[in-house]
């Protein structure tokens, strides 16, 4: 443009030159102090210091000139360029400093108010923790398996050695159909019902809803357990021990203290209760673990030689063995909810906290 | 069961052990303590003084004057009790003692005279019944020492829950014989000294089994010239520590050998058995009898009961009658102490309805080996509170042998194996020996006689359970089995199930779980026509409630539930969801069939109280929306929506079936406003129900290719159009398709107005074309000539009348 447009790839006198740099230096500051936005700021600095700008079309003149002057204009063009940069920054900061321009302003939006979402949803508690449990244990090789939630007195029962009028029937009070129908006590029919149609080596976990006739706060009458089984040649007690190890210190964390004490459970032999040492006393006894330090988390045990027998597996050959664990109380232990029934009022203002 | 500790020191030495240190060995050996209790006395402040002195009191004829001798100084007490006298060893309560249910006892003027304090009666000092007159205390006690102290009153109970294996520890002496074993500590004898009269009891009773199947044994012993009174002391203090109230000594004394050593005892007025006979048979069905509560029962077959010569006298194992019981003019008494069959016990308790101390361990099985012991043992004690003398011998019928298991094989391998470590041999022989089992070697490893009262031991597995126990489960080494790398996948329908959850939480709903039973009502809240399926419940005999009295068929009026209780909570705008089972009742011979369904309700504002929505009521099209979702997201194509396909409690018009490759999966609407009111709810509810087992076969053959993106761009035409009311967006699409344009890449509606500008009855909608070919960028003649050919069909099928 202007000055720097009549200049000719020849030789240029050291007066023009000199003309061109005052030119230039007088018309960009002029338009620098002029401008009143970030983006006519950002046009200037294109216009005279861009790859296609004035002053580095000067530069490009100046290299073609004699060495003898070449020195001399060079020097002078960069202290041009400083000048103009000089002036771009100082604006540049004013322009910020006075607090952006009057049109950006009028597009201001009040940054404090909600987010435009949609209502969150979620997934139950029982159903998370169920589902995280399942997929501890499908990464330890388990199978996912299921059964029927109306279940015969048999599969609930009989063929997990707890015979009809033997005092062990009094540890499960049981909802009845009819005299052979039940709803399903326990998610343990599951394991005579995969056992009878399947040969070891099983691995099996198996969640669900089972009934109980009982109601009140730590009692409900239909709630949800998760069952898990193996079988295989060699399986022990001290591989029971280690697999519920790995999964309450995934489930409670890794600092989790376990203890195994002796029970009963007809279709286990040994049993084991496991208690997890309490996480709010650490085991010197408070209100939420009755003073005991230890909060009961699961029933477990080999699997018994009568239930292998049911199925027709070897007890010489093969061990086995069985846990049921209550997803409730696990939700229950890791969240701190006091009341069973809350999980089935489904009262959105509780489930939305999870 | 309550265990008391004072009593379990008479059995095992246990005075240098601390009740927690107890607690902790049994829980560990798998009888768990739940709770420890230390029973102190309810009075403070109360010694052992005697009567020096009595007058009658001069103001008031039914008072006396005391002088009582407190050891050191004698003060003056005034008392109402008239079965004292001077030399009377008697508890008296200073000024300043505390009585149960009492104000602190001050020194008071009664009538003119100082009383400096109170002489007590057992009911006054709450150890006892006896409130009529003041406690007579044995004359040799110290004058002046804390009655507490010198009666030793206060104990230690531990609650303890008894597995039901474990039939030997209902009993003070099972728990001792546990501690014994865990403690390393030999038992000690109680002493059952009978001293013996020359009369035997056959000169005056027999017994007679009629029914040995159901009762093996039955023993008995006579008492003579009993006295009934109140138990001494310190056995209704036990009593009373382990949760039984003390009644008269003979019954105490049964219940006491009872508590003790596990085995229930019976005693009758053998003066009201007639014939001196014990006849054991069975009941007959409509037979009558009046147990000692005065209740009537009525029996059926099969029930064991005690007979005389004439009438039943008791249920055995159960209950007594009132027309035998021990009462306070009994002067001879027939003790009974037998073994009866557990699971006919267990079946008349439950016919009955009559659970008491006695059935319960008869039904678990006592020991059939210690029937003996615990005769003689209660004899003894009756003599020793009741007086009178024990007569010669004891009848002891025992028809049927009691199988006891002997000679169990242990093999070493297998337990190894097992537990997955060695426990040396000698430790295996202890643990045996110390739970008082014969334990021998042999080669493959140990043989094994458990003791007559452990009926559970009778396999090789409940032997290792047994060393295990006592060995201690956490000495076990923690070891992980070495399982093959696989990772089991999850089966269709559990992936199904994910993916619903996963697409509808992302949409915003909340996931609720509700009882699987429901009113068998709602079917008629529901609308629902008698031939429904949905009227086949599977229902319960003993519901809890009468609201869940039958399994659900719909997952619909459980979520229509927890709606309006959300509404009525305040909670207005609501998306919620569940995945659960509904149950179709097959007959009694065949179990029901069960299906896993998908429900969801919404009501309120689709996007809740957000200021950046307009207020846009959730309903119909936002829950399309997310089953839309859902299918994408499972692959699912071929849907169809149809309107004509309703369910009645749907607003007929404002509902759809859904079908997936023609097959109904589910249905989607509007409440109708009948069943609305039904419900009691202000808000109007869109809900949905589908089969999660239905889609997850569909999506068992739909495998998911991705498709290249397109190489060539894409250009729209814009077109509104008025049609009749009646013709749906469903309609215009076929038409459409008629026109088999080639181009014409894909549909969508964007608008659908009524009202200004249109006519009545009809509807402005106005739809995208987009058009793209998979070989080139069309031009613009080529887009105009298909778009042409898609209207021109649009409107020849439609009636459609373009709109600028
Ligand atoms: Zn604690």
């Amino acid at each position: 443009m202007m000055a720097v447009s009549n200049l000719s790839s020849d030789v240029i006198p050291d007066s023009v030159m000199k003309a061109n740099i005052a030119e230039i230096e007088r018309v960009s500051l002029r338009e620098v102090a002029d401008v009143t936005d970030m983006a006519g700021l950002q046009g200037l600095r294109l216009k005279y210091l861009g790859r296609k700008g004035v002053v580095t079309a000067l530069l490009r003149e100046v290299s073609q000139q004699p060495p003898e002057s070449r020195a001399q204009w060079g020097k002078s063009c960069n202290e041009l360029k400083n000048r103009i940069e000089t002036a771009l920054e100082e604006r540049s900061s004013v322009i910020l400093a006075s607090g952006a321009s009057a049109s950006l302003l009028k597009q201001a939006i009040d940054v404090t108010l909600p987010g435009r979402t949609l209502p969150r949803g979620g997934i139950h508690p029982i159903v998370k923790v169920s589902n995280e449990i399942c997929t501890i244990f499908t990464s330890m090789g388990f199978s996912i398996a299921d059964g029927p939630e109306v279940e015969t007195d048999s599969y609930n029962f009989s063929s997990l050695n707890i015979p009809k009028d033997h005092s062990s029937r009094d540890m499960q009070d049981t909802f009845y159909v009819t005299d052979d129908v039940v709803l399903r006590t326990h998610t343990s029919p599951v394991q005579i019902r995969v056992m009878e149609g399947t040969n070891p080596p099983l691995r099996i976990i198996s969640p669900g809803r089972v009934y109980r006739p009982d109601w009140d706060i730590t009692h409900s009458p239909m709630f949800h357990q998760i069952e898990g089984f193996v079988v295989d040649i060699g399986v022990t007690f001290g591989d029971l021990k280690g697999v519920l190890l790995l999964f309450l210190q995934k489930i409670f964390g890794e600092d989790t203290i376990l203890r195994f004490r002796p029970s009963f459970f007809p279709f286990t032999e040994p049993s084991a209760e496991v208690d997890i040492q309490c996480g709010i006393c650490h085991g010197s006894g408070c209100r939420s673990c009755s003073h005991s330090g230890w909060l009961e988390i699961l029933g477990c045990g080999m699997i018994d030689p009568a239930v292998f027998a049911n199925v027709g597996y070897d007890y010489d050959k093969f061990s086995g063995f069985a846990f049921g664990v209550g997803v409730e109380r696990v939700v229950m232990l890791k969240y701190g909810v006091s009341d069973i029934r809350h999980f089935f009022e489904n009262d959105v203002r509780f489930l939305e906290q999870f | 069961m309550l265990i008391s500790l004072k009593w379990l020191n008479e059995h095992v030495d246990i005075a240098d052990i601390t009740p927690d240190a107890i607690a902790q060995k049994l829980t560990m050996a798998g009888l768990e303590v739940e709770g420890i209790e230390e029973k102190h006395p309810a009075f403070s402040g109360v010694i052992v003084a005697r009567v020096v002195d009595i007058e009658v009191h001069s103001d008031a004829n039914r008072l006396l004057l005391c002088q009582i001798f407190t050891g050191t100084e004698t003060v003056p007490v005034v008392c109402g009790a008239d079965n004292i006298a001077a030399g009377s060893v008697v508890p008296l309560a200073n000024v300043g003692a505390t009585l149960p249910g009492r104000e602190k006892i001050g020194a008071s003027s009664i009538r003119g005279v100082v009383s400096h304090g109170m002489l007590c009666s057992e009911e006054e000092l709450g150890i006892g019944s006896d409130n009529s007159g003041i406690m007579l205390l044995p004359e040799n006690l110290p004058l002046g020492r804390e009655l507490a102290e010198v009666l030793n009153l206060g104990d230690t109970t531990l609650n303890v829950s008894i597995t039901p294996n474990r039939a030997d520890c209902y009993s003070i002496i099972g728990i001792a014989r546990e501690v014994a074993a865990l403690f390393d500590r030999p038992l000690k004898e109680v002493s059952c000294e009978l001293k013996q009269v020359e009369s035997h009891i056959a000169e005056f009773a027999s017994v007679k089994i009629d029914a040995p199947h159901l009762c093996p044994r039955y023993s008995a012993m006579m008492i003579a010239g009993v006295k009934i009174g109140q138990s001494p002391l310190w056995m209704r203090q036990r009593l009373e520590a382990v949760g039984i109230r003390a009644i008269s000594n003979v019954v105490d004394v049964t219940n006491y050998v009872m508590m003790e050593m596990g085995q229930p005892l019976h005693a009758f007025d053998y003066e009201l058995l007639a014939g001196g006979k014990i006849i054991v048979r069975s009941s007959q069905d409509g037979e009558k009898f009046v147990s000692l509560d005065g209740k009537e029962r009525i029996l059926r077959k099969e029930i064991l009961m005690i007979c005389d010569a004439e009438k039943p006298v008791a249920i055995a194992g159960i209950m007594g009658g009132d027309n035998s019981e021990i009462c306070p003019e009994t002067k001879t008494v027939l003790l009974e102490s037998a073994y009866f069959n557990p699971v006919s016990i267990r079946k008349s308790a439950r016919y009955l309805g009559m659970g008491t101390d006695a059935s319960l361990r008869f039904e678990k099985g006592i020991d059939p080996n210690g029937v003996l012991t615990a005769l003689k043992r209660a004899a003894y004690l009756i003599a020793q509170t009741a007086g009178g003398v024990i007569y010669n011998g004891c009848i002891d019928e025992y028809p049927q042998r009691v199988e006891v298991a002997q000679g169990i094989q242990l093999r070493e391998n297998k337990m190894a194996s097992l537990i997955g470590m060695v426990i040396p041999q000698e430790e295996v022989m202890r643990i045996f020996t110390s739970l008082g089992m014969e334990c021998s070697r042999i080669k493959e490893g140990f043989l094994v006689n458990p003791p007559s009262y452990r009926v559970d031991i009778t396999r090789e597995a409940d032997l290792i359970e047994e060393v295990v126990r006592i060995y201690g489960y956490d000495r076990v080494a923690t070891t992980l089995p070495t399982f093959a790398a696989a990772v089991a996948l999850p089966s269709g329908r559990e992936k199904v199930e994910e993916v619903v959850s996963d697409v509808f939480s992302g949409y915003g709903y909340s996931q609720i779980l509700t009882f699987s039973f429901i009113n068998p009502k709602a079917v008629d809240l529901l609308n629902l026509p008698l031939a429904d399926e949905r009227r086949n419940f599977v229902v319960l005999r003993n519901p809890l409630v009468e609201d869940h009295g039958v399994m659900r068929t719909t997952l619909v009026y459980s979520a229509l539930q927890t709606l309006r209780n959300n509404v009525y909570s305040g909670n207005t705008d609501l998306k919620l969801f569940e995945i659960g089972r509904v149950f179709f009742s097959k007959g009694i011979a065949e179990l029901p069939r069960e299906e896993n369904r998908l429900c969801a309700v919404v009501c309120g504002m689709a996007f809740g109280q957000n200021c950046h929505f307009g207020k846009s009521p959730a309903g119909y099209y936002d829950v399309k929306g997310a089953v839309e979702g859902l299918f994408s997201a499972l692959s699912l194509r071929n849907v169809s929506w149809r309107g004509e396909v309703t369910e009645p409690f749907l607003h007929p018009y404002r509902s759809a079936g859904i079908f997936v490759d023609e097959q109904k999966v589910g249905f989607i609407g509007e409440l109708h406003p009948e069943v609305l009111a039904r419900f009691d709810l202000n808000v109007v509810p869109t809900v949905l129900e589908c089969s999660l087992d239905l889609l997850t076969e569909l999506v068992q053959d739909t495998k998911k290719t991705i498709k290249a993106l397109p190489k060539f761009p894409s250009s729209y035409r814009d077109v509104s159009f008025l049609v009749e009311e009646a013709v749906t967006f469903f309609a215009i699409e076929g038409y459409i398709a008629a026109a088999n344009e080639q181009l014409l890449e894909k549909t969508t509606v964007f608008d659908v107005f009524r009202g200004k500008g249109v006519a009545a009855g009809k509807k402005s909608m106005a739809v995208r074309f987009v058009y793209r070919s998979s070989e080139k960028t069309l031009t613009e003649e080529e887009i105009k000539e298909a778009h042409e050919r898609v209207l021109k069909a649009l409107v020849q099928n439609s009636g459609a009348e373009l709109r600028g």
